[in-house]
């Protein structure tokens, strides 16, 4: 890996999710320590993905649940039971 | 009784052991199908489908996988279907991300990144949650899949490679590229909100 950010930005997911080996990991470290706008690329993308998270899971609609038991019941039935 | 005895069991006709292996992941579903289309309407119309798909397909079911995954692969099946035209839009290759803001080594540039801090200090909630859907939205469906796969469902990227029948490079890719994007997005966003309240 070269001196420059571009050269650092493939290996960046690897490094955020943390499965990166630990040698190229203490680079990419060590490049941030010192490159500003490497900093905020990777902090930015660090919360790209906190963000997203953010919003809370949707549960299934109540009637949604209704129409899919009598449907699936009705086409397991077909299936099974000719 | 673990899935495997509930699959067999459903194999040969039980419905209640069929309602217990889809009733663990049907919620699943229809989350994968509502941060994929966006849309209430489709996330139920993909959820029903995926579900009737799996009872006319459990017989083929041979437990490779387990069987959220297995389902996972039928409603991304019926999402795609359902989103074919969005399927040719493509996303700016990685380095672009870097290189459409500066030359190759931008921290000896004058240019400097927009630093984010706390966006929360920047946006609502719901605007920031608004904004969040929209970059999703916006998000080619190869790589929204990709991104939704990894960081919502929590996937491995080997599991995520498997669901989409790529290579564990090309789904690494993907994802990086999607996450690039998406940051891209909020980063003019927040910017042009911080520009705005100076």
């Amino acid at each position: 890996m070269g001196e420059h950010c571009s050269d650092y930005i493939n290996n960046l997911n690897d490094y955020l999710d943390g499965e990166i080996s630990p040698e190229l990991c203490r680079e990419i470290e060590e490049h941030i320590g010192h490159c500003n706008n490497c900093r905020i690329m990777v902090d930015s993308l660090k919360q790209t993905v906190s963000l997203c998270r953010e919003g809370k899971e949707e549960s299934l609609p109540k009637v949604l649940e209704d129409k899919l038991n009598n449907l699936l019941r009705e086409k397991w039935n077909k299936k099974f039971h000719k | 009784m673990d899935e495997r005895q509930l699959v067999a069991k459903a194999q040969s006709g039980d419905f209640d052991a069929f309602l217990l292996l889809v009733n663990d992941h049907k919620g699943k579903v229809y989350n994968l199908a509502l941060k994929m289309t966006g849309s209430v309407q489709d996330a139920e119309d993909i959820v029903q489908d995926t579900l009737v798909k799996a009872i006319d397909k459990i017989d083929q079911f041979r437990g490779e996988s387990a069987f959220g995954t297995w389902l996972f692969s039928i409603a991304l099946n019926q999402t795609r279907a359902l989103m074919a035209t969005n399927k040719m839009t493509d996303l700016l290759p990685v380095e672009e991300y870097l290189l459409s803001v500066d030359t190759q080594n931008h921290s000896k540039e004058s240019f400097r990144l927009f630093d984010w801090k706390d966006p929360h200090k920047l946006l609502e909630q719901n605007e920031l949650r608004a904004t969040i859907d929209e970059a999703i939205e916006t998000l080619p469906l190869k790589y929204k899949e990709a991104f939704i796969l990894r960081y919502y469902e929590e996937l491995s990227i080997k599991e995520v490679a498997d669901l989409l029948g790529e290579s564990v490079a090309s789904a690494k890719s993907r994802v990086l590229r999607a996450r690039l994007a998406l940051r891209d997005h909020l980063s003019k966003v927040l910017e042009g909100h911080y520009g705005r309240t100076l």
